[in-house]
């Protein structure tokens, strides 16, 4: 009885101790530098991947009209307002002729003037002439000397130069007119094309440079998406491929196009490259001009080949690789990778065959000595 | 012989280990303490380490992309990727800012990560969930710090992004998580101003009579564009060819490229030395002046258990007990007191105090050691002055009067 | 073990030095012989407690001269080199109240002064028990003391007294907790074991219960002894 109690004690002291130390023991070796670093594994899988580019572009017209008058001018009237969709050929507004009209005017006097000094010279030539030929028939007759007969020869050639003179005059007053008559039917801001009235940037009244853009047209069926592409990320694209557009607005709808083209240029400052892609139904309402849009452009699906997720890619002392585990140990395998998709799948072309076995994820960096402890999934992440 | 010691801690265990835990206590928060110093510390080096970089080329005389505000143009990795002995070079942006995610907003460092694949210099070295970033735009990797999970739409300025991958332990050298982003997005979230004060600018320079000039009709937006372009980034992390000194192509760096260049070392330096150093050495301060503490109550409570038993002592004494084995009992009871009281510490500190703090806690197993050792220099030092009383007692108080 | 006993002549001991000094202890002579029991009676402030210091070689008396056994172990200074070695080994001590050693059960408190002294560990307890059996304790060699009545527990403190077989046992009012039946019980045993092993005891006391059970009695009275015959009643 009392040896039991004794050992009653004992036990009950051991049974606190036994505990503590062995939680000690547990938590010196399971925290902290020397526990085993938690990993999941993945296997190199035989597939078939269908890579995509993405990129983001706006939308953008791919014709635009900017009417504006050929010469400086004040707006006399604009008959179209903003979202008006307009024919070709149709009037959509009017400079202000100004002094245009007298101008005319002063020229129709001016060619009449020209037109009584076209008259003149011919009376001129023409009496010249009559004079000439009088004179050689007295020098026939030997009734008029030589030197007459040079001289109104002379008058003769004066008086037809003087009405090529009056002619040409004529023609110069006539076409002067008449630019000035074009320039007064220029007065008109006409449509060339349908589309749709995008900006007005003058209003009535307003005096305007030459060349001055009044009225800006689209052609909303010519609406494409001006996309931007990373340099790094542009392996594949081509024309004809075709894409998915996710407009700002509308996250979460899909507009189906394809690709029109690729830039011949790439923005050299941005490292990007351009492509064209256009909608294969335009949506209704139309974009607005300049929204942002997401785009990816599917790529063909490759022929199946080792692929890992992306997550096990890591740069070791500057070798690209993936920890590959065999028979529960550790190592670093070199990799040469191909082409990645967007959900993070990358081929492999070197260093790893279908089947092997490989981090995905590791609790912490790992290197060669790490031991680890393979788990379904990394403590702390939550679902 | 028995041992005196313990057939005292047996016979009062329970107030013993009760006392004990309650030392161990004090203890842990002293690890914790050492543990919290050393986490900032370490926030500083994983920052360097999951950067994957050996040099970071910055603006000129600034102290780097953490320490300093830097920004250089982000076409000039072109010619250091040229320079002899660089291998791979990566533009970077680091922002630190609050990021939203539906009612909640987190303090964050936003890294932009140059366009590329798993192992570029700035991308996040591993992960723990889901992916690497594939989209050039508008995805993210987050730190499981911050809270986020994979699928989480998160708002960074104008644009949301999408979590992609979750890594853990990426964070920024003041123990924030990271966010990685790709570096257009990041550029525009660190560069681009808000849509009113663009709108502002845009005013204003279109009432610039020299912007706006009826004469040359483009020019107005021409100005206005570029005033909006944000070809800035933070620094460029460069790693060096296998074999290179990474001195040596630091400085052909900073000698042709006139740009300041820093090696890890003296990244290091500049995060350890002078973006924590104060905080460190309040840490640090704090944990000299818990320590004493420690000391004291552990002098205190040994003096208290000594001054218990100073009839026995005198009795002990009275029947012949050699000094030596008194200062034995002493100092046993001391050290089986430091050492229940560092194995609860320990245990504490690692499994309930650790996990509750909201930066990191690394509990270095070196640090534990010398924990270990200091607690049991604290016992025996602070036995010292029981030992003293209790040689003091004369053995006469045993005999009445 | 001596056939002398102790034997004290002339013992002075004086407090302080100069104008201050006080004597405690002027002239004490005693002797008491193996096997017998002897009472030191004395009023408060009489130099009892001196005494008994002096004796325990706890405090340094002044002039004088103790012997135990054959061996000097006093003589107007320390004979002996190491008095802790002494205490162990020559003088038992019974005090007024127990003194067990609370986290040390009753065998271990017997036993502690043996190991002390160097012996193994299952021999001191082997030699523990038997002086419980002796003293009619051995059924609670296993209890912690705070488990045992006033009177076990004074019969574990003589068996830590006697476990060394001292020539001298030093008795401080070994029976005031204790009420008069207990109170001659442990005089007897103390008797009984004087006689069995040979021990000189000095029973300091007050205790007018015990004082007839003395053969012989040194009363103490400012600083000096005076030996006088007890009445010995009761243990013949």
């Amino acid at each position: 009885m009392r040896k039991l109690r004794v050992r009653k004690s004992t036990l009950a002291m051991l049974a606190v101790l036994i505990p503590l130390l062995a939680l000690f023991v547990y938590v010196a070796l399971r925290s902290g530098p020397l526990a085993p670093v938690p990993v999941t594994l993945a296997t190199v899988e035989n597939t078939s991947i269908s890579p995509a580019l993405f990129g983001i572009g706006t939308v953008e017209a791919r014709y635009t009209y900017k009417i504006g008058p050929t010469f400086a001018g004040r707006v006399k009237r604009l008959d179209v307002h903003v979202g008006d969709r307009v024919k070709a050929g149709q009037v959509l507004g009017e400079m202000d002729p100004v002094d245009l009209d007298e101008r005319i005017r002063a020229q129709d006097a001016a060619l009449k003037r020209a037109n009584a000094q076209l008259d003149e010279a011919q009376a001129r030539q023409t009496y010249a002439l009559t004079q000439e030929q009088r004179y050689e028939q007295l020098l026939e007759m030997r009734s008029s000397s030589e030197e007459v007969v040079a001289t109104k020869r002379y008058e003769t050639q004066v008086a037809e130069a003087g009405l090529n003179a009056a002619r040409g005059e004529f023609a110069r007053v006539l076409a002067e007119r008449e630019a000035l008559v074009a320039q007064h039917n220029n007065l008109r801001l006409i449509a060339p094309a349908d589309g749709l009235v995008v900006a007005r940037d003058a209003d009535p009244g307003t005096t305007i440079m030459a060349g001055q853009t009044v009225v800006s047209l689209i052609d909303p069926e010519s609406l494409w998406v001006n996309v931007r592409f990373d340099q790094i990320h542009a392996r594949g694209l081509a024309a004809n491929l075709p894409a998915q557009i996710v407009l700002r607005s509308q996250t979460g709808e899909l507009e189906t196009g394809r690709v029109l083209w690729m830039e011949p240029l790439a923005d050299a400052v941005t490292e990007e490259v351009l492509a064209k892609v256009v909608f294969d139904h335009l949506p209704e309402p139309l974009p607005p001009i300049g929204e942002l849009a997401e785009v990816t452009v599917a790529l063909p699906a490759l022929p199946a080949g080792p692929v890992l997720p992306n997550a096990a890619i890591q740069r070791i002392d500057g070798k690209l690789g993936v920890w590959q585990v065999k028979n529960g140990d550790l190592h670093f395998t070199q990799v040469t990778l191909g082409t990645t998709d967007l959900d993070g799948l990358v081929q492999v072309r070197e260093g790893l065959k279908t089947g092997d076995q490989v981090v995905v994820y590791s609790a912490k960096a790992l290197n060669a000595r790490s031991r680890i402890q393979v788990v379904e999934q990394i403590p702390g992440v939550r679902r | 012989m028995i041992s005196l010691a313990g057939r005292d801690i047996m016979h009062a265990w329970g107030k013993f280990v009760f006392t004990g835990v309650g030392l161990g206590l004090l203890i842990g928060v002293t690890l914790s303490m050492a543990g919290i110093y050393r986490g900032m510390v370490d926030d500083g080096k994983a920052l360097l380490d999951n950067s994957g970089a050996d040099l970071w080329v910055v603006q000129k005389d600034t102290l780097g992309p953490y320490a300093e505000p830097s920004s250089i143009y982000d076409d000039g990795w072109r010619g250091i990727r040229s320079m002899p002995g660089v291998a791979r070079t990566a533009n970077v942006t680091y922002l630190t800012m609050q990021v939203r995610h539906g009612e909640r907003d987190v303090r964050t460092m936003v890294t932009g990560v140059t366009a590329g694949g798993p192992g570029t210099p700035g991308w996040p070295p591993y992960l723990v969930a889901g992916r690497q970033i594939t989209r050039s735009h508008y995805e993210a990797v987050a730190d499981i710090a911050s809270g986020f999970k994979l699928g989480d739409c998160l708002q960074i300025r104008r644009n949301s992004y999408t979590v992609v991958g979750l890594t853990r332990r990426m964070v920024s050298s003041g123990g924030d998580p990271i966010i990685f982003i790709p570096l257009k997005d990041a550029q525009e979230a660190q560069f681009l101003k808000d849509n009113d004060a663009i709108r502002q600018q845009r005013r204003r320079t279109a009432s610039n009579p020299a912007f706006n000039r009826p004469q040359v009709p483009g020019l107005l937006d021409a100005v206005i564009a570029s005033q909006s372009t944000n070809s800035y980034i933070n620094a460029v992390l460069v790693q060096i060819e296998a074999g290179r000194d990474a001195d040596e192509v630091a400085e052909s760096i900073r000698r042709w490229k006139r740009l300041t260049v820093y090696t890890r070392s003296q990244m290091e330096e500049i995060l350890i030395g002078k973006l924590i150093a104060t905080s460190s050495k309040q840490i640090a301060m704090f944990l000299v002046i818990l320590s004493i503490v420690s000391a004291a109550i552990v002098a205190f409570i040994i003096y208290t258990l000594t001054l218990g038993k100073i009839r026995e002592i005198a009795v002990l004494k009275l029947i012949g007990t050699k000094n030596r084995t008194i200062v034995g009992l002493i100092m046993q009871q001391a050290i089986a007191l430091g050492a229940i009281g560092f194995v609860v510490g320990k245990i504490t500190a690692t499994l309930l105090m650790a996990p509750i703090f909201p930066k990191y806690v690394l509990l270095e197993p070196l640090d534990s050691v010398r924990g270990f050792v200091a607690v049991l220099m604290i016992c025996v030092l602070s036995s010292i002055i029981a030992i003293h009383a209790a040689l003091k007692v004369d053995p006469a108080e045993a005999i009445g009067g | 073990m001596s056939s002398k006993g102790i034997h004290i002549e002339g013992l002075r001991k004086r407090y302080g030095s100069g104008d201050t000094a006080v004597d405690a202890l002027k002239k004490v002579d005693m002797l008491v012989a193996p096997g017998e029991v002897v009472g030191l009676i004395g009023p408060s402030g009489s130099g009892k407690s001196s005494l008994l210091k002096c004796l325990g070689a706890v405090i340094e008396p002044t002039a004088g001269r103790m012997t135990i056994g054959d061996e000097v172990i006093y003589s107007n200074a320390w004979k002996v080199r190491d008095l802790r070695a002494l205490r162990r080994d020559k003088i038992g001590f019974i005090f007024q109240a127990p003194y067990l050693i609370p986290f040390l059960d009753v065998t271990d408190n017997v036993a502690l002064l043996p190991m002390l002294a160097g012996k193994p560990n299952a021999d001191s307890r082997k030699q523990a028990v038997k002086l419980l059996q002796s003293l009619d304790v051995d059924h609670r060699a296993k209890a912690m003391p705070s488990q045992l009545s006033g009177g076990e527990q004074q019969r574990v403190a003589i068996a830590r007294g006697l476990v060394n077989r001292p020539p001298v046992i030093l008795a401080d009012e070994p029976t005031a907790p204790l009420d008069s039946e207990r109170a001659l019980a442990v005089i007897r045993i103390l008797n009984d074991m004087a006689r069995k092993f040979e021990t000189a005891i000095i029973v300091v006391t007050h205790d007018e219960k015990i004082i007839p059970t003395f053969k012989r009695i040194y009363h103490i009275r400012d600083g000096v002894t005076y030996e006088e015959a007890g009445e010995g009643r009761g243990f013949e």
